[in-house]
């Protein structure tokens, strides 16, 4: 599947910017589920300074400085992207206990698996890629900037997490009771909305869902994060296509030793296979925030955004 | 206040003997006392102490005159707090000395090694020799600093570490140091003072000298500069006169001949860092910051911050300025990590450690957090990441309850939390309350990477508690510091900061520029002292008449004491004062005008101005001389001990208000007689004569455009040449007829008097035209054609034609519209010098979703 996806960002100030500089993370990386072919900005006023890097985990990041003044700051990333439509081959490890894989992230043995499973895995530990992948996911363990542990988190999940129940399991029964047992309400919440709040309210979007999430597996020593991307919306059916009118989205990932990472999207209640368009990853949004920047002077502003996901192939 | 024990030996060693418990200084762990410290505490005992008291506060005056204060953040009442000093030092003998700087050394190696992997390559952490958790759980591990360190011999320029020795008598040490270490500056000021209040012991007792460690200094931050190697610009970076340790900023920066600046005073462009400067931007090579790495840039970092430079990062991760220390090296101040050093030691440099570190068991590994937890009684538990309010607690001090909490804390994020052994720390002899007592003692040491190696500083900074078996040792909670002094074999040559020219080579002399922050403060410390003066001028005016109206009960009087005190609310802008009110506070003004000397929450009153003076002038104190710096000290140390500490009434204070006009006038002329005529003295002078121009007219405003009947007018004219400080000149150049025009002609228009409005305007035209500034064509800019026009005007008048006026009206208006013109002109050179100059002043705001509504 192959999508073009423009995304744009309009600020308006009541008084002129002077200079800001800026951070976008607004370029889809590329991972075994995704290519990206082109992506290019295309921003005016145009940033005397611009400059493309890759963070620390992984994704493309630009920074970009205007430093003329401006009452206006038009933000437009264009890219294009195919998704191959298939999930991990989960063979040996599918059917792998939660608590197998905690003892894994502690380093702790094995238990509960029999001798040649057992002996598979030290094979395994003595495997330098997977030595890698398992100190990456460590990353993604512990509390981070917007997803903080709590006993509350940990008593909502525990229903999910019932002894030895293969960790797969547990992901999709634990999304489907966010699905169920929250609204997806745009009112309810900000960025600043702590996680307690989402949790008490039971509302919230996508973002917050993410996080519950994240919080919810972290609190039983899964590793898990948090992807911003984009979801392919189709129009209701004999309704015309409207351009313009998709979001960014957010889900997460949760890492299952030798699989690596599996996505799950509890706003939708879904697997993401074709239509989830991965932009970043991190510990939660505050690593991988599409846009942000730090403008000198500029009053009050005000910000529009639009997002148009096009099907090409 | 003399001391009952007073006699000649109640300050020696053998009375000292009588109070030891543990492990002492002095008598380590023999009978008697070590041969060094015998010999200084003989001479102190050949002293005494009623005169070693005197001297106690000899030190005492020279610091608080020096300025030498360490802030208590959330006291805003009690900013700033003395710096204490014990005229007793720490002694180190030379051979111990030889151990601590190795064992101080090694240390720097290793963690600047560890600084190295952890940003880079971070095999530590996948070779499992340091927990990956142990990192990443840390506040001070800053991914987006990964991969950012530059190509430097050392990136660990700077390190402080904590030393206590324990009851075995081998130092430990306490926590490492290695973001923004402070602590050099004060160690520097403690010497200076102990040399001049103990001469002649100083000079008898060999000690190293702590120069040669600043001349390292400033060599290790050239050798890290990318850019201009010959002669790069270096700043420190201050969160700014609310800062603990504020002083040392401003001291280091005076002392090292950098520019002192705050986040504002720095911008980012084309890849650069700038510093705003008077004279436009100018590159930055190096910072040595003070700020808190997570604070430094808000693009990156935390957002909130206002202390930092958006962009700051990225301009490190191009090469394009070095940071002392790196961003991210607050990761290194995590004490789980003493638990690995021994290994890491070990792996690094295959050495064992040459000081050990006080005891640590980090409870993210098993075996350590059974044993922490069982043994949570004897031990210290502390949080790896240093949050204020909780710097450790002592297990046994707990109640069942408490422990039971911290138990589950434990257990819930294991890996956050430490248990540390509770060391009794060696006791020092201290001069507390007349009598030499022992006190436990924390050694804070200073090193700096110069080339491959790293430098000691030869001392270092001791503090003791202040009470007695009290083991927490800190400035926050009211320490008292030492001097510490390294013996040596030989004496040490004097180092002088000074570098040789080669012959014949000539040099520019390029003051350091002034940022945009300081001018903006240089203009209001002009401001606030005219304002203050002013003020004081009329106030004492006022008070005058008011006797003279009591004592005559004449009428005439009296309704010039209305007139005063309407001028009084009018120039202090403290409406509705005695504008529209009611008879009885005409009739009793005292305690209206008592409010307006002593309430500091009063906007206008003298406290308020004395108090914005004193604050503008600390927020630039790296710019006074020590001369100058003790006038801003007189004025507002006597003011607040004479005036806000006391009951006072109106009998005297016209003493206070004499007084306050002497420390004015030391203030100004010691300014005057030595600041060089550049951008610094422009800026603070143009202030001044602002200031005084419109606190001039204010006061003509209320009380010249006015008509009074003849009677009244002569003692209305009379009050306002004495609150001018002009009667004298007025009467020998008019003699006894004293006449509106002619009061008019002194005041407004006689260039060459100054205290009139001309000279004020003659003066800022000066002013104005020596500003630097980017030159448009051959345009006035906007502050010049405001003063020609204020000026212009002014000289175009004519006293006699403005005081015509027909016999019906109550004021002369033409001379009432030229008085308001000039104020409005003024006010808005005031404004368009603030957008010329003070572009720090501009804030910035994040700019990002504000909320997820436009998401999915």
């Amino acid at each position: 599947m192959k999508y073009r996806i423009t995304h744009s960002t309009l600020y308006h100030y009541s008084q002129p910017v002077g200079l800001c500089q800026n951070e976008a993370r607004l370029q889809p990386r590329n991972f075994w589920r995704q290519h990206c072919h082109t992506s290019y900005f295309d921003i005016t006023p145009e940033p005397i300074d611009f400059q493309e890097r890759l963070d620390y985990f992984g994704n493309r990041v630009t920074y970009f400085a205007v430093q003329k003044p401006h009452t206006k700051l038009n933000v437009t990333a264009i890219s294009e992207v195919t998704i191959f439509p298939k999930q991990n081959v989960l063979e040996l490890f599918n059917q792998i206990a939660w608590e197998s894989v905690r003892n894994i992230l502690q380093g702790l043995p094995l238990q509960g698996l029999s001798q040649s499973q057992s002996q598979q895995s030290q094979v395994l530990w003595q495997n330098q890629d997977y030595a890698q992948e398992l100190f990456d996911a460590k990353q993604f363990l512990l509390d981070s900037p917007m997803v903080k542990v709590t006993p509350e988190l940990a008593e909502y999940a525990r229903i999910s997490f019932q002894p030895n129940r293969p960790l797969v399991d547990v992901v999709h029964d634990l999304m489907a009771r966010i699905y169920n047992d929250f609204t997806y309400d745009p009112t309810f919440t900000t960025i600043a909305t702590p996680l307690s709040d989402v949790l008490n309210f039971r509302r919230g979007v996508c973002q917050d869902f993410a996080h519950l999430a994240i919080g919810c597996l972290r609190a039983y020593g899964i590793a898990a994060r948090y992807i911003s991307g984009y979801v392919e919306t189709l129009p209701e059916p004999g309704k015309q296509r409207l351009t313009g009118a998709d979001a960014s989205h957010a889900w997460f990932s949760v890492y299952i030793p030798n699989s690596g990472w599996l996505d799950f999207d509890p706003t939708n209640n879904t697997i993401p296979l074709d239509q989830h368009i991965t932009l970043a990853w991190g510990r939660d949004f505050s690593d991988v925030t599409p846009l942000k920047g730090i403008a000198f002077g500029g009053g009050q502003h005000v910000l529009s955004v639009s997002v148009d996901v096009l099907r090409i192939e | 206040m003399r001391n009952n024990k007073s006699s000649a030996d109640d300050i020696g060693a053998q009375y000292y003997a009588t109070q030891l418990g543990i492990y002492d200084e002095m008598y380590a762990k023999e009978n008697k006392a070590l041969p060094y410290w015998e010999r200084f505490m003989a001479a102190l005992n050949s002293m005494g102490s009623e005169k070693l008291e005197l001297r106690r506060r000899e030190a005492q005056r020279l610091l608080r005159e020096n300025g030498v204060t360490y802030n208590v953040y959330g006291d805003s009442q009690n900013l700033t707090r003395p710096w204490r000093l014990d005229p007793v030092p720490l002694l180190i003998s030379s051979e111990e000395w030889l151990v601590i700087e190795a064992g101080l050394k090694q240390r720097a190696d290793l963690l600047d090694l560890i600084l190295k992997d952890i940003y880079g390559k971070q095999n530590l952490l996948k070779k499992g020799l340091l927990p990956a958790e142990l990192v990443f759980g840390h506040e001070g591990f800053l991914h987006p600093c990964v991969g950012a360190l530059q190509n430097q011999k050392r990136h660990l320029t700077i390190y402080s570490a904590n030393l206590a020795r324990g009851p075995n008598g081998l130092m430990w040490v306490l926590d490492d140091r290695t973001q923004a270490p402070s602590g050099s500056g004060y160690a520097l000021e403690n010497r200076t003072v102990m040399a001049r209040v103990l001469p002649d012991i100083y000079r008898e007792t060999q000690v190293h000298r702590l120069s040669g460690f600043f001349k390292s200094l400033h060599k290790g931050l050239v050798d890290i500069a990318p850019n201009n190697k010959e002669d790069p610009r270096i700043v420190i970076m201050t969160p700014g006169p609310l800062n603990e340790t504020y002083f040392e900023h401003a001291y280091l920066a005076a002392y090292l001949g950098y520019t002192l600046v705050q986040g504002g005073d720095l911008t980012v462009r084309d890849g650069r860092v700038w510093l705003k400067s008077l004279a436009g931007l100018q590159a930055v090579d190096v910072i040595l910051r003070r700020v808190d790495d997570s604070f430094c840039d808000p693009l990156e970092f935390r957002s909130e911050s206002k202390l930092g430079v958006a962009g700051l990062l990225e301009v490190v991760r191009r090469g394009n300025v070095a940071i002392a220390n790196p961003f991210g090296s607050s990761v290194l101040e995590n004490p789980a990590l003493l638990a690995f050093l021994p290994r890491l030691a070990r792996h690094y440099l295959n050495e064992d450690l040459k000081l050990p570190s006080i005891a640590t068991w980090w409870c993210g590994q098993r075996r350590e957090r059974e044993f922490v937890l069982q043994n949570i009684d004897s031990l210290v538990i502390k949080p790896i990441n240093r949050s204020i309010g909780n710097q450790g607690v002592f297990g046994g001090a707990l109640s069942v309850k408490e422990k039971d909490d911290l138990r589950s804390q434990i257990l819930a994020k294991p890996h956050l939390f430490i248990g540390q052994e509770r060391v009794s720390f060696s006791t020092l002899p201290a001069f507390i309350d007349h009598q030499i007592e022992p006190r436990n003692a924390v050694l804070r040491n200073f090193l700096v990477a110069s080339g491959d190696d790293y430098e000691v500083m030869p001392g270092g900074l001791t503090r003791v508690a202040r009470q007695k078996d009290n083991f927490v040792v800190s400035n926050q909670a009211g320490g008292i510091s030492k001097d510490t002094w390294v013996l040596a074999p030989e004496p040490d040559k004097p180092v002088s900061l000074w570098t040789q020219p080669k012959r014949n080579q000539l040099i520019d002399a390029v003051t350091e520029p002034l940022t945009s922050r300081a001018a903006d403060n240089l203009f209001w410390v002009g401001r606030h002292l005219e304002r203050t003066e002013a003020v004081t001028r009329l106030l004492r005016t006022v008070l005058v008449k008011y006797r003279v109206a009591n004592e005559s009960k004449d009428s005439i009087d009296t309704e010039c004491l209305r007139v005063l005190l309407r001028t009084f609310t009018q120039v202090t802008g403290t409406y509705p004062g005695f504008i529209t009110c009611e008879e009885e506070l005409l009739n009793s003004p005292v305690p209206e005008l008592l409010s307006l000397v002593k309430d500091v929450y009063r906007r206008g009153s003298l406290t308020a101005n004395i108090q914005a003076f004193f604050q503008a002038a600390f927020s630039i104190r790296d710019l006074w001389s020590q001369d100058t710096w003790r006038s801003v000290d007189n004025i507002q140390r006597r003011w607040q001990q004479r005036v806000i500490g006391n009951e006072i009434n109106t009998d005297q204070l016209p003493n206070h208000l004499d007084d306050l006009i002497t420390g004015i006038v030391a203030f100004t002329g010691l300014t005057s007689e030595s600041m060089t005529r550049e951008a610094a003295w422009l800026m603070m002078d143009s202030g001044r004569r602002l200031e005084r121009a419109l606190a001039l007219i204010a006061l003509m405003r209320s009380t010249l455009a006015l008509r009074h009947e003849d009677v009244l007018q002569n003692q209305v004219l009379e009050a306002v040449l004495v609150s001018t400080d002009s009667l004298t000149i007025y009467q020998r150049r008019y003699r006894s007829y004293i006449q509106l025009p002619l009061v008019l002609e002194l005041l407004l228009l006689d260039e060459t008097h100054p205290r009139s409005v001309a000279y004020q305007l003659h003066e800022l035209s000066i002013h104005i035209a020596a500003l630097p500034r980017v030159k448009v064509n051959s345009q006035l800019s906007e502050e010049e054609r405001l003063i020609l026009k204020a000026y212009t005007d002014l000289r175009l008048c004519n006293v006699f034609e403005l005081t015509q006026t027909g016999e019906e009206e109550g004021i002369y208006a033409d001379f009432e519209k030229l008085l308001y013109d000039t104020t409005a002109l003024l006010w808005k050179l005031s404004e368009s010098i603030a957008n010329a100059y003070f572009s720090h002043s501009q804030t910035s705001q994040l700019i990002a979703h504000k909320s997820t509504e436009d998401e999915l």
